[in-house]
């Protein structure tokens, strides 16, 4: 009964400017860029059509291959150092600290700003002639270094450091509003067991997270494939290839390489891990318990 | 029902812990444990101090490469050189421009996308509709894509629509970008609510629009206050959507302080550049210290956006 | 009907008494470009249109912003391409104007070298207005800096070239003013080539794409040559924009850049003549003058006042005294080989004299590959001159690969 009285023309209406949106923004687009990537495409889109030729040349660019490294050891050390720095702060300020309010301010305020500040201080705090290594190796400590941004081997490592700076505090936030709801019992049974309070934070409480956890993991991920503006501010890819990452690939075949067709097939390499890692997960969370009436 | 609304606001505005009182006496775990604090708070902050004491110093000092050192004669000369005169080209109006652009992106995009994201939500959790599920989904997808996928479609739906690098152009954009976490916002909140609620409205003889506006708006505010928030520190901070979509005249503040650092003329002025940099970051600054709390419920209800 | 065509009078007869607007988009910001673009305003100016500037930092994100707006069917009048092959796409789709009537009647054909013309020109008809000639090749030292360091010419030789940079670095100097962006770590390699190399193994690699040649003994030479570079850069160098490293010559924290003319606007900008204070050769071998330059394109538009703003542009873009005082300002020498420069700098007659001999303009990369082979290059180049311990032969291979995919 109260279904039928719910079906009605007017939620319909009210969706149409959602529907469009999702029909040839999201949809329509995606489909053309995945047509595009097997099209001759240069400057301008064109319907030459030359099979998987622009994945051979992708993945015979090392630049491309450089990129997708870069972006695997970004994203585990990224997602890995947010994800230890922010436990470790949360269960810091959830021990009844001083100055609680204010310590939480200062460890989420970079999350936000824009990525292309953090990357502008961030550079200018590395930059080897004028700072922080230039600075600590004045004070007498002269084989301090800390030029990681013009270093080859160093600079992926730089982008980290940045990227955590910006995140962890998100991390922390997501983590103590989970601790905070930890069941008070919990902690009291654990105190009449003597058991320690690291083993208690290790063994109970860190399983009771995963929900964080999983959040926590999903957000960071998305940052991961989308890094674009943070890498552009702090190294624009270099030294030589060294922080190349696939979305600034894209984007220079895209618009200043005029190779539509090429930067098309980065994308849907792009669109296609996105969505194999994405499946499962939607599947769990928005059909799987709906379908069990939970 | 999903992982992202599983930390209720609740939880999260709980400020009292379980912990029992603050410990009186100070052992080696409480000065290791305040050690770590504020070895922390100090990575966090001193990137915030390097811009501050950059921005305040004279290109002389800044020359002398003690990045620590508080300015023997601090000065905001940079910052009213960045606001006013720095150059991008031939343009030297500094990062002004880019500010007003910023606002003028932000205010329709915030409302458009808040707007058109309550009452998708709205639709999805308390109205059946045939197909609904498909497109949450494809919604939640467009979420976690990378713009780069629908970039270049885009510019050209665009400038066939004939609004390519204009401001009705970047403002679309924005909100086709954040509907997916305004959506999902909006239908979590809805749909949590007491379903009596709907259907008394219903049996009342409330239609779509006056239920909306009349039963769930009203209720909405905890919701409209944290999408504000989110809309206005994620659209300020965008780099590339403004970049491809903006146009030159309407290029946003994080744009053109990329345009500014990198079109130094002659030697670079790092002092300028940090106090560009600080005026960039001050609004969504200025909306995380205000809005406290409601900031880290936003990041746990919607910041699915990248 | 009639109610159309008055209408449409009274439009273009309004839109005629109104200055002639032209939208230009460039890359020109710093020191000595920006000065160059303002005489190009100015003449515009006087002409009686009025001229917007639109100038964005850097090549890459200038040329990126016309694409999508010439592609997005909003284009400005006017917009910056580098002479060469960079706009080929945008000929073959229709999107520029064909400019052979206005190129005829100002008989551009005759006056400008032969490899500008064909750079300019698809099939034979005009589509790009090029405006100077700008030399790749060039080394601009301080010889003052050179002076404290005990050299009395720049170096003939490579052999010649590094035993200077030892000197300069035993001076306490940066022998070597490295802008770390992969284009200019590619333009310091092609001058290497052309060096080193000589004129027929440039034109191998390039025009050519002949495998054999860009895996021969002498193209590795040429890699090892430019490699051994790395001994003599500071280690702020990645990143740095050209124009910082200029300064840092400048100011005698360095000792030579290799890089376009265009610096030398920045010395004049410094207050130092070129020739005197700032020194200038070609890279060793002097084996031609390494051509490239800027042309301005201009979009489809719509005709009307558009289209007149556009033939105005174009014309003064091309006028002699004009043509004479950008080059001036930007460092460049004028495409026009019918003008008088003696008014300018040694630098610039000395790169005027060159180009009058055909045998000597050797048109650069651009004018042979499309832009995203540019590209591909730019990134081989780069990772392999960051890369301490690459070879010659591996980055000979990978030159290799992108040169024949490009055929």
């Amino acid at each position: 009964m109260a279904t039928r009285i719910r079906r009605s023309a007017v939620p319909v209406v009210a969706l149409s400017p959602t529907i469009l949106i999702v029909l040839f923004a999201y949809v329509g687009t995606m489909g053309w860029t995945v047509w595009m990537s097997f099209t001759g495409s240069r400057l301008l889109p064109v319907n030459t059509f030359v099979g998987t030729e622009q994945y051979q040349r992708l993945f015979g660019d090392p630049r491309w291959l450089v990129s997708v490294q870069n972006m695997a050891l970004f994203g585990v050390l990224f997602i890995g150092f947010c994800l230890v720095l922010g436990f470790l702060l949360a269960v810091a300020i959830d021990q009844r600290v001083r100055g609680e309010d204010g310590l939480r301010t200062i460890f989420l305020y970079p999350h936000a700003m824009s990525f292309i500040v953090t990357g502008l201080v961030w550079q200018w705090m590395m930059n080897p002639t004028l700072g922080i290594q230039e600075a600590v190796q004045s004070m007498g400590w002269a084989s301090f270094r800390f030029d990681w941004v013009v270093r080859r081997d160093m600079a992926l490592y730089a982008v980290v450091i940045a990227g955590v700076w910006q995140s962890a505090g998100l991390v922390m936030a997501l983590m103590l509003a989970g601790l905070r709801g930890v069941d008070e019992e919990l902690w009291k049974a654990a105190r009449v067991d003597g058991i320690p309070t690291w083993r208690v934070y290790v063994s109970i409480v860190l399983p009771l997270l995963k929900p964080m956890i999983i959040t926590s993991v999903v957000l960071l991920s998305i940052a991961v494939v989308k890094v674009y503006d943070l890498v552009v501010a702090l190294t624009n890819g270099g030294p030589g290839t060294s922080t190349a990452v696939p979305a600034k690939y894209v984007m220079d075949y895209l618009f200043e390489r005029q190779n539509i067709g090429l930067a098309a097939a980065a994308s849907t390499v792009l669109l296609v891990t996105v969505l194999c890692v994405l499946a499962p997960w939607i599947y769990a969370e928005y059909f799987r318990k709906e379908r069990g009436g939970a | 029902m999903t992982t992202i609304d599983t930390i209720s606001p609740a939880t999260l505005d709980r400020a009292a812990t379980h912990r029992g009182a603050r410990p009186r006496r100070l052992t080696a775990g409480r000065v290791g444990l305040y050690a770590f604090l504020a070895l922390s708070a100090a990575f966090f902050l001193l990137p915030l101090y390097i811009m501050i004491v950059t921005s305040l110093k004279t290109m002389d000092e800044v020359r002398l490469a003690n990045i620590f050192a508080w300015p023997a004669d601090p000065g905001f000369q940079a910052w009213v050189a960045a606001w006013s005169t720095a150059c991008t080209g031939l343009d030297c109006s500094g990062i002004q421009v880019g500010f007003l652009n910023s606002v003028k992106i932000l205010v329709p995009s915030v409302i458009a996308s808040i707007a058109l994201g309550s009452v998708t939500g709205y639709a999805l959790s308390l109205w059946r509709v045939r197909g609904a599920n498909v497109l949450f989904v494809v919604l939640l997808l467009g979420a976690f894509i990378p713009y780069q996928v629908f970039i270049y479609p885009l510019v050209r739906i665009f400038s066939t629509l004939g609004i390519y690098g204009s401001l009705p152009g970047i403002v679309l954009v924005h909100v086709i970008f954040g509907l997916p976490v305004m959506t999902l916002l909006f239908r979590n909140f809805y749909a949590g609510l007491p379903p009596e609620l709907f259907k008394a409205a219903r049996i009342d003889g409330g239609g779509f629009w006056r239920i909306f506006a009349h039963v769930m708006l009203p209720m909405s505010t905890p919701m409209l206050v944290v999408a504000v928030i989110l809309q206005v520190t994620g659209i300020w901070n965008d780099f590339i959507l403004g970049l491809v979509f903006a146009g030159r005249e309407n290029l946003p503040m994080t744009v053109q302080l990329n345009n500014i650092v990198n079109a130094a003329q002659g030697e670079k002025l790092h002092n300028v550049n940090m106090a560009a940099t600080i005026l960039t970051a001050l609004v969504p600054l200025v909306v995380y210290l205000l809005s406290g709390r409601w900031f880290v419920r936003g990041i746990a209800a919607g910041s699915v956006k990248g | 009907m009639s109610c159309a065509i008055l209408s449409g009078a009274v439009l273009s007869g309004a839109s005629a008494q109104e200055p002639l607007r032209a939208e230009v988009m460039h890359w020109w910001t710093s020191g000595g470009e920006a000065a160059g673009v303002r005489v190009f305003a100015d003449a515009y100016e006087k002409a009686g249109g009025t001229w917007v500037d639109a100038a964005i930092g850097g090549g890459q994100n200038a040329r990126a912003a016309a694409i999508n707006r010439i592609v997005g069917g909003n284009p400005p009048t006017s917009s910056q391409f580098n002479t060469g092959r960079q706009f080929d796409d945008l000929v073959g789709q229709g999107l520029l104007v064909d400019l052979d009537a206005v190129a005829a009647e100002q008989k551009w054909r005759d006056v400008i070298p032969a490899p500008i013309v064909q750079a300019a020109s698809r099939e034979g008809k005009f589509y790009a207005v090029p405006v100077n000639i700008h030399g790749h090749n060039w080394m601009f030292y301080n010889t003052e800096t050179f002076q404290k360091a005990g050299i009395s010419e720049a170096p003939k030789t490579f052999d010649a070239f590094f035993a200077d940079m030892d000197k300069l670095k035993a001076a306490g100097v940066t022998p070597i003013a490295w802008g770390g962006q992969p284009w200019q770590e590619a333009l310091v390699f092609d001058a290497v080539l052309l060096g080193q190399g000589g004129k027929d193994l440039f034109y191998k690699v390039y025009r050519d794409k002949d495998e054999a040649a860009i895996k021969s003994e002498a193209f590795q030479r040429v890699a090892a040559t430019f490699h051994r570079m790395r001994d003599y850069i500071d280690a702020g160098a990645p990143g740095r924009n050209w124009n910082d490293a200029t300064s840092m010559v400048i100011t005698g924290q360095a000792g030579i850049q290799i890089m376009g003319d265009w610096a030398k606007g920045d010395f004049i900008a410094a207050g130092k003549t070129p020739g005197k204070e700032a020194g200038c050769a070609l890279v060793p071998g002097e084996a031609g003058y390494l051509m490239g330059g800027d042309v301005f394109v201009f979009p489809k538009i719509g005709g009307g006042a558009a289209t007149e703003a556009q033939t105005l542009l174009a014309k003064t873009l091309l006028d002699p005294a004009t043509q004479i005082a950008f080059n001036e300002k930007k460092g460049s020498i004028p495409v026009r080989t019918d003008v008088d420069v003696s008014s300018m700098d040694a630098c610039a007659r000395r790169g005027a004299e060159l180009v009058k001999d055909p045998a000597n303009q050797i048109p650069s990369v651009n004018f042979h590959v499309s832009a995203d082979t540019v590209g591909a290059l730019q990134d081989t180049i780069t990772s392999y001159f960051n890369d301490p311990s690459a070879t010659a032969e591996d980055f000979a291979a990978d030159f290799a690969s992108v040169m024949t995919a490009a055929r």
